[in-house]
């Protein structure tokens, strides 16, 4: 970067926090348009059944009621949408905002009541009368894969839809070498984002054009989806998002309710608003994680790994995502299963299942099951071959000089998980947490200790995510009349702080002052294209490249102008606290006010028409890609009797390369390692064997609160690949790698009971099964 | 989550709510301070046409010695229980369980009444008042009459309170200087006790073990046969059947309440 740095690498308030903190933020309830309608939604109360009627009328004699959609005017009046993400033989039914002829889980929706307040929206969708016909419904995996149970699908002729094998390496070979074959199972449970702010959205069709507000991680996307489903050209519509109070993942994807929204104000000619409340959110938005992995590992004696075999199941839940599919991710885990280990070879048999289940969806790391079973098996490998678990892991560590491919054929470019281990174990005084441990077993205490090291694909090497699409992303910059910076980006922030974090990024660029570069997001009529806005780690790499270039190209601009101004050459300019100014020469001074003015307004005769557009737009390729990675290390405490788990301590060694804000890593770091601690202790979007949802508020879908989250200590390693753009992004390492350090510390203080942890989830009455004091279910 | 239409009346006294509750029946509900029946409704498990609001009635508030017993008024909120110099001196078990209370803004609504009222097997102040041998005064057409807080809950959610009846007062023995132990085991840490266990005077009473605040009878009476505390706890389970949810299992919750007694008894002998 040109210049010096001044504001990149410190911890800038951030800018979003004054509008936030003081209630003046603008999400998606907060749209307020006049002679707007209100929507509920009538929900199915059945895991999977026959749709045989579907009264409407003592609904649409309430008072109030203007409109009863059902399923069958989505069926005649709009298109289906289908996943743009994820191999072509994913097979999938294209997706209706309500339910035709049959419900495929609890919450799906069959009727949409619209009418001039919620509280009467409401009271219409109690009268809506539905019959069905229950049909036996699949609940998870194995029921899935069971050729007895009905087809949830019938288009589609069965419940599996999806299977890849995947090989890469001399997998055969290393099984033939291994010392010891060490099999395990890991299975994960369902869970969910939960972002505070719920989903919603307000549509308004108006001089033809459809303007949705809503909130979104990919708004052009939705857009793309809504212009689809409604047979509109895409120009005709806009999507505008302002604040969006978290996502997680969630809202990535495009959800039926925004269909359905922008459906009825396109036919009601008039604003239509739904804002989904917390119940409704917990049965029917989504939810993420829930897979298998059967993993085999071929070791040798010392603990070399040297080929894998995995064998792994997605349970998406009934509807497909789009444009991220549930299972899509299946190919990412084949690629990035070795993580920063030399194995010698990887073989994994994929399936993605239906299930009556609401639609899996993207969460933070939503290739997890990648790291937890990965790191997991390294644990248990150290068990069964009685070694330290970081000698497993040294052992089999790749060379971290940037030359070692994966057998993926990915380069681990930027990696530094090695370093990042002994840097853990040696802050976290290692060799003394072992002796207090035994000190502690002495006394009949159960205390553990255990760690996992991850990389994150944030950007990764070129073409590790999607199958090879093109990842390059664009801004905008525009040097407005009075001499601001404008920044335009496709992220989506949702609590990322790219207002901060991306003005920092322009303002050392460019050479003024963070306070003068403002950053515009959100809105489709004026942001660059982008499938994913904000998602997958991209920002501080992708979205940073982009600024850079297109501050760097507008600097030049700019220059050029000012050169004619002064009558200098642009290469003698200098723009230093926003003045321009000659070399060498700093009583000469132009202001970029006098600047934009000249050019704008074209009072200088000299300036000729090319340079009166202060505005370019410039996209960055993510240049050589590369890693984020680090090592979390914990320890526990067990209470034996209640089957509590308390932290004594958690660390975090990360690296992402220069950090743009410490502050906001540091808070990224946090909020992954309490969503982890969640996971694995408190959180679980829970079906019975029926499909039945039973976690429907919060008193059932337990979130931690800031009591349950330890301290957390961060040490950063900021090792900068040799690269233009030398930040990697931070948003999922936390979450991706957490459940691995938890449940190693858990199964660690538990190993003296014998304990092996298989299934991630690890209430107090699970902990006190593994330690065999209460007897397994 | 929102609920369906109702009306809203304010009473000025009991009287007042007690003629309220009279005209409008079993379509009326007492609303005290509103944690319990405000997240009914909207869920829409509850729909009261009518909201008789007994929030500000004056009398019955505060916390008072009388003779042998401390009284409380129904309307005492849990923040006020937990404050209270009285109960911490007389009956401070009832002064802890109402400091565990969900969080301070549950504690600074919820009220004493509401809370026997509602009848949650899960929480904390039904099994401290049956562990301290309590009473309830209920208010009703025909005057008032006096329950022990044993014969007061009839299952899940139900108490021998008739809809035209109006909790008005609580109250425990007078119990100065008795060594007494309360043990609530959370999930986090403002929830309600996955099982709670109260204990004073040899009495013991369980939370969340069945479908009401119950006696660990086994355990009192092991306890009066002279047994340790080990071997009583070990009955705390006998004869209960604690539900399955997504928490925990019986037979945790079964483990739990032995684990649960053993540490009140022991701080109560302590
Ligand atoms: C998030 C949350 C967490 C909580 N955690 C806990 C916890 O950890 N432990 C715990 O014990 N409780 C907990 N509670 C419940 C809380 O204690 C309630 O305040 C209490 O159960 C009910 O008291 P209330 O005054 O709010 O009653 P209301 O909600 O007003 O009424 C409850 C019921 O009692 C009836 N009623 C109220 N007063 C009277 C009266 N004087 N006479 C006759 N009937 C009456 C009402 O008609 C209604 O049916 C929690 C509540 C919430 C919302």
């Amino acid at each position: 970067m040109e210049g010096t740095t001044r504001s990149v690498g410190t911890s800038a308030l951030r800018v979003e926090d004054t509008r936030i903190l003081s209630g003046t933020g603008r999400y998606a309830d907060d749209v307020k348009l006049f002679g707007g309608l209100h929507v509920a939604f009538v929900r199915s109360p059945m895991p999977h059944a026959r749709i045989l009627s579907i009264d409407t009328s003592a609904a649409l004699d309430v008072d109030g009621v203007v409109a009863v959609y059902t399923g069958s005017d989505f069926a005649e009046r709009t298109h289906g949408i289908s996943p743009k993400l994820g191999p072509p033989s994913y097979r999938h039914e294209p997706i209706l905002a309500l339910a035709v002829d049959k419900v495929r889980h609890v919450g799906d929706p069959v009727a949409m009541v619209i009418a001039t307040s919620r509280y009467i929206a409401e009271d219409g969708a109690e009268l809506v009368d539905v019959d069905y016909e229950q049909l036996k419904a699949v609940a998870n995996i194995d029921q899935a894969l069971d050729p007895a149970r009905p087809v949830i699908f019938e288009s589609i002729g069965s419940n599996q839809l999806f299977e890849m094998t995947h090989t890469a390496g001399d997998v055969d070979a290393g099984f033939a070498a291994a010392d010891v074959i060490v099999r395990e199972t890991f299975s994960q449970h369902r869970v969910a984002q939960v972002p505070m702010e719920g989903r919603g959205g307000t549509a308004e069709f108006a001089a033809g054009n459809l303007t949705y507000h809503a909130t979104s991680q990919s708004p052009h996307t939705l857009r793309a989806y809504v212009a689809e489903s409604l047979g509109l050209d895409l120009e005709a519509v806009r999507v505008v998002n302002t604040d969006i109070g978290g996502a997680f993942g969630l809202k990535i994807n495009t959800h039926r309710e925004d269909l359905a929204v922008c459906a009825a104000a396109y036919w009601l000619s008039r604003p239509v608003k739904w804002i989904e409340d917390r119940n409704e959110h917990l049965l029917s938005s989504g939810q993420a994680r829930e897979a298998r992995m059967e993993l085999e590992a071929a070791v040798r004696q010392d603990g070399t790994i040297l080929a894998l075999r995995g064998d792994l199941v997605i349970d998406q839940g009934a509807y497909v995502g789009a444009p991220s599919p549930g299972g899509g991710h299946a190919g990412l885990v084949a690629n990035l299963m070795p993580g920063p280990y030399a194995i010698g070879g990887f073989e994994l048999h994929a399936r993605v299942i239906a299930s009556n289940k609401c639609t899996f969806n993207a969460y933070r790391a939503p290739w997890a099951i990648e790291t937890w079973s990965r790191e997991r098996m390294l644990d248990v490998i150290a068990r069964e071959l009685d070694l330290d678990p970081a000698d497993v892991r040294r052992r089999n560590f790749a060379p971290n000089d940037g030359s070692a491919e994966m057998f993926s054929g990915l380069t681990l470019l930027g990696n530094s998980c090695a370093e990042s281990l002994e840097r853990a174990l040696e802050e976290s005084d290692y060799k003394a947490l072992r002796e207090s441990q035994a000190a502690a077993r002495a006394e009949g205490r159960c205390v553990g200790i255990g760690f996992a090291t991850y990389i994150e694909a944030a950007p990764g090497p070129k073409n590790t995510r999607a199958g090879g699409r093109p990842m390059h992303e664009a801004a905008i910059a525009r040097l407005e009349a009075d001499g601001q910076l404008s920044i335009f980006t496709s992220q989506a922030p949702h609590g990322q702080g790219h207002e901060t974090t991306l003005a920092q990024v322009a303002a050392d660029e460019f050479g003024v002052p963070m306070e003068s570069v403002r950053v515009h997001h959100g809105d489709t009529a004026n942001t660059p294209w982008a499938l994913v806005g904000t998602g997958g780690s991209r920002a501080a790499t992708m979205a940073t490249g982009a600024v850079l270039h297109s501050s760097r190209q507008l600097k030049a601009k700019v220059l050029e102008v000012a050169a004619e101004i002064l009558e200098a050459s642009p290469a003698d300019l200098r723009i230093t606290s926003g003045v321009i100014h000659p070399v060498g020469v700093p009583s000469v001074q132009l202001s970029l006010a006098d600047v934009a003015a000249q050019a704008y307004l074209g009072t200088d005769e000299e300036i000729d028409e090319s340079e009166n557009v202060l505005e370019v737009e410039a996209a960055y390729d993510g240049g050589l890609g590369g890693w984020a990675s680090g090592t979390h290390l914990c320890a526990v405490e067990i209470d034996l009797q209640t089957g509590r788990v308390d932290f004594d301590s958690y660390l975090v060694v990360e690296d992402c390369g220069r950090m743009i804000n410490p502050a906001i890593v540091e808070g990224q770091v946090r909020g992954g390692v309490a969503q982890g601690v969640g996971e694995v202790l408190y959180e679980w979007s829970a079906y019975d064997d029926e499909a039945n949802y039973l976690a429907a508020s919060f008193m059932d879908y337990l979130l931690p609160t800031a009591s349950e989250i330890p301290p957390i200590q961060i040490v950063h390693l900021e090792n900068e690949p040799n690269e233009e753009v030398f930040f990697r992004g931070v948003g999922e390492g936390g979450l991706l790698v957490a459940p691995a350090a938890i449940t190693n510390a858990i199964e660690d203080a538990l190993a003296p009971y014998g304990a092996r942890i298989r299934h991630q989830y690890l209430p107090p009455a699970a902990v006190l099964e593994l330690a065999g004091v209460i007897p397994q279910d | 989550m929102i609920p369906a239409q109702f009306d809203y009346v304010r009473a000025t006294s009991a009287e007042h709510a007690l003629q309220l509750l009279g005209e409008h029946g079993d379509d009326a509900k007492l609303l005290a301070g509103g944690h319990s029946l405000l997240p009914m409704m909207k869920l829409r498990l509850a729909m009261p046409s009518v909201l008789i609001d007994i929030a500000g009635l004056p009398d019955l508030s505060g916390v008072r010695r009388d003779g042998d017993d401390v009284v409380i008024g129904a309307l005492t909120k849990h923040g006020e229980l937990a404050a209270s110099e009285i109960l911490e001196r007389e009956a401070p078990l009832v002064a802890h369980a109402a400091g565990l209370v969900g969080d301070p803004q549950i504690r600074h609504r919820g009220t004493i009444g509401g809370s026997l009222a509602h009848a949650d097997p899960a929480a904390d102040l039904p099994s401290a008042l049956l562990a301290s041998d309590g009473w309830l005064e209920l208010q009703g057409p025909e005057g008032t009459r006096r329950v022990a807080v044993d014969d007061f809950f009839t299952g899940y959610f139900e108490t021998v309170l008739q809809p035209d009846e109006l909790v008005v007062a609580i109250g425990t023995p007078r119990r100065m200087g008795a060594g007494w132990g309360y043990e609530k085991f959370t999930r986090r840490a403002n929830d309600w006790g996955i099982v709670t266990v109260a204990t004073v005077g040899g009495r013991v009473a369980l939370g969340n073990m069945g479908p009401t605040s119950l006696r660990a009878r086994a355990t009192e009476q092991a306890l009066a046969r002279g047994a340790s505390i080990p071997d009583a706890a070990e009955l705390a389970a006998e004869g209960t059947e604690p539900v399955t949810d997504l928490h925990a299992d019986g037979e945790y919750r079964s483990h739990l309440a032995r684990v649960l007694t053993r540490r009140a008894l022991t701080r109560a002998a302590g």
